[in-house]
């Protein structure tokens, strides 16, 4: 069977720097895939290049065979790929639910999109609808984050960090509703420094290091493995 | 906010107060001019105010309608109204030819682009002589072209049309993907908006009523000129009615327009020397004291007068 989203050779440089170096990758259809690494890894990066936001220096990413990667952000959308941004990104004087409005409104065409209101109450966000992205705390902006994505009917959902900076009872949370998001028969690639939130949520675990894809496994064996190791004690330990 | 039925009652009166009340032909002149100046106003700010992308360059696509419209009736004799509208097209057109590719540059970087699009216009039009007259301008043929009188009418029709657009933008689809382009055009594309595509819409449909406009303004007045049609000083009176009517506010740009054509009409005709300094003064206290113009203003007293103790709170 073939990969739902597959990265072919994919690299991206910044001057001399090789934020993504040569990585393949694949991620099946209802699979959650981790991705880790330390800082600097190259993992957002990456996800900017699958989501159309940045060009690659070289490879590409398909989904289903169609290139997502090396045109723009909203024609990968539009094919089924939609990403969250690691520092949230809402339309500060847009409404909660304009905020969600634009996802439906411009997302991938077709019947997969789903009711707005809906998602704002399945992300937890229903008493919100009608507030501005300033009033809510840092997991609920995290949650509309999540929410705007949704509401464009990915079929590829690139979630940056969405756990990270919550407190444990709101990581607790999102780790639940990341799980009914891909029961919805959404496919997930997660970067993530939360190590329980990963490994409990992952079915398979992809690490970076400088740019490079140094393991990738069951997330127990990619833990016990000495590169990820090194690659973890040599810059910052794995925070919990 | 004045709603659907306000604003058809409001044009009613308008259109047939000409008629019943006793109005000095000057006054009815001006007014007619004002309708089309807030229309100008409105189209400019569906790019300004809208998308947040602020034009210095506007009088190029109102020199582009003037003359293409001019030049339309001389040449075929075409009613004046359909040859305001090949203006038209042809102002949104040519808005797009430098559009396109400078609506990639935000913000500042946009303006100056403008400024020199602005300019570089009105220099080819000074020179192409055999198309706009040069320096000697270009007179409307005399039949077919419409009194002062009559254009209140169509400046009237240009308002409402302009209004209608404004209402059309804010409401639609289309009004909350420029929202989010203007807000973060990153993010709005990572949600699937096609920032280059609305972009072009909205500065082709604010070109092309500029232009018609332009049109209107070349019927007026009979005679134009490029120094007059292209001139800087009209861009910045684009920007001068949104600023100071409200930037962003659909309909902010309308109460600009009359505070614009009575400062000129009334005040300037005597001391035209004061001109620039008095408009630059306005635009400052603006910017610094009511980012919002009027409107802001506006809601500022009507806030005070019902909770004056919070009115700093709730702003
Ligand atoms: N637009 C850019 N221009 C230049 N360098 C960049 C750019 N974006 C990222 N980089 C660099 O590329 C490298 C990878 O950055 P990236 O943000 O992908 O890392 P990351 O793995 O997401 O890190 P973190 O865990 O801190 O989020 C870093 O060294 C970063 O400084
Ligand atoms: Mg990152």
């Amino acid at each position: 069977m073939s990969a739902l989203l597959t990265g072919e050779g994919v690299s991206r440089h910044f001057g001399g720097l090789r934020a993504v170096d040569n990585v393949d990758f694949h991620l099946d259809e209802g699979e959650i895939l981790g991705l880790i690494g330390p800082n600097g890894a190259g993992k957002t990066t990456l996800f900017s290049v699958a989501a159309g936001s940045i060009k690659p220096t070289a490879g590409r990413v398909l989904l289903d065979g169609v290139p997502v990667s090396g045109r723009s952000a909203h024609r990968a959308v539009h094919l089924g790929v939609c990403r969250t941004h690691q520092i949230v990104r809402p339309f500060a004087r847009l409404t909660v639910l304009e905020n969600v409005l634009v996802g439906h409104h411009y997302g991938r065409p077709g019947d997969a999109r789903r009711d707005p209101r809906e998602i704002l109450g399945f992300i937890g966000l229903g008493d919100s609808t009608d507030r501005l992205p300033g009033e809510l705390t840092l997991a609920g902006r995290k949650r509309l984050e999540v929410a705007r994505a949704l509401a464009t009917g990915p079929r590829v959902l690139l979630l940056d960090e969405v756990v990270a900076g919550l407190n444990p009872v709101e990581a607790a949370a999102f780790v639940g509703l990341i799980r009914q998001i891909r029961d919805r028969g959404i496919a997930i690639i997660m970067i993530e420094h939360v190590m329980h939130a990963l490994m409990s949520l992952s079915d398979r675990v992809v690490v970076l290091d400088h740019g490079r894809k140094i393991a990738e496994g069951l997330p127990a064996d990619v833990a016990n493995d000495p590169l990820v190791i090194e690659a973890y004690l040599g810059t910052e330990t794995a925070g919990a | 906010m004045i709603r659907a039925g306000g604003f058809l009652a409001a044009l009613v009166l308008l259109w047939i107060s000409p008629l019943v009340l006793p109005i000095s032909e000057y006054t009815h002149h001006i007014v007619g001019l004002t309708f089309m100046f807030m229309a100008a106003a409105l189209a400019w700010n569906w790019l300004g105010g809208f998308v947040g992308q602020i034009s210095f360059g506007h009088a190029a696509m109102f020199g582009v309608g003037g003359f293409v419209a001019a030049r339309v009736m001389l040449a075929t004799g075409l009613p004046f109204g359909l040859a305001w509208i090949v203006g038209g097209l042809a102002a949104g057109v040519f808005a797009l030819l430098w559009g396109h590719p400078t609506l990639r540059l935000r913000g500042p970087y946009f303006s100056i682009a403008t400024i020199g699009v602005g300019e570089a216009t009105r220099l080819g039009a000074t020179y192409w002589s055999g198309f706009t007259g040069g320096s000697s301008g270009l007179s409307l043929p005399l039949d077919g072209n419409p009194t002062k009188y009559e254009l209140y009418w169509y400046g009237l029709y240009l308002l409402a049309a302009a209004v209608a657009i404004s209402w059309w933008l804010r409401r639609s689809r289309i009004g909350l993907g420029l929202l989010a382009i203007k807000e973060d055009v990153e993010a709005a594309g990572d949600l699937g908006v096609n920032p280059v595509l609305y972009q072009d819409v909205v500065l082709f449909l604010s070109g092309a009523m500029v232009g018609v406009c332009g049109g209107f303004y070349a019927s007026y007045q009979a005679f134009i000129d490029p120094s007059d049609m292209f001139s800087f000083d009209r861009s910045i009176s684009l920007i001068l009615m949104a600023v100071i009517g409200g930037i962003g506010v659909a309909l902010g740009p309308l109460w600009g327009a009359v505070v614009f054509v009575i400062i000129q009409e009334f005040l300037l005709a005597s001391y035209s020397q004061f001109y620039l300094g008095l408009y630059g003064a306005l635009l400052v206290l603006i910017i610094l004291f009511e980012p919002l113009g009027l409107t802001g203003l506006a809601a500022r007293l009507a806030r005070f007068s019902r909770v004056a103790r919070f009115s700093r709170i709730t702003r």
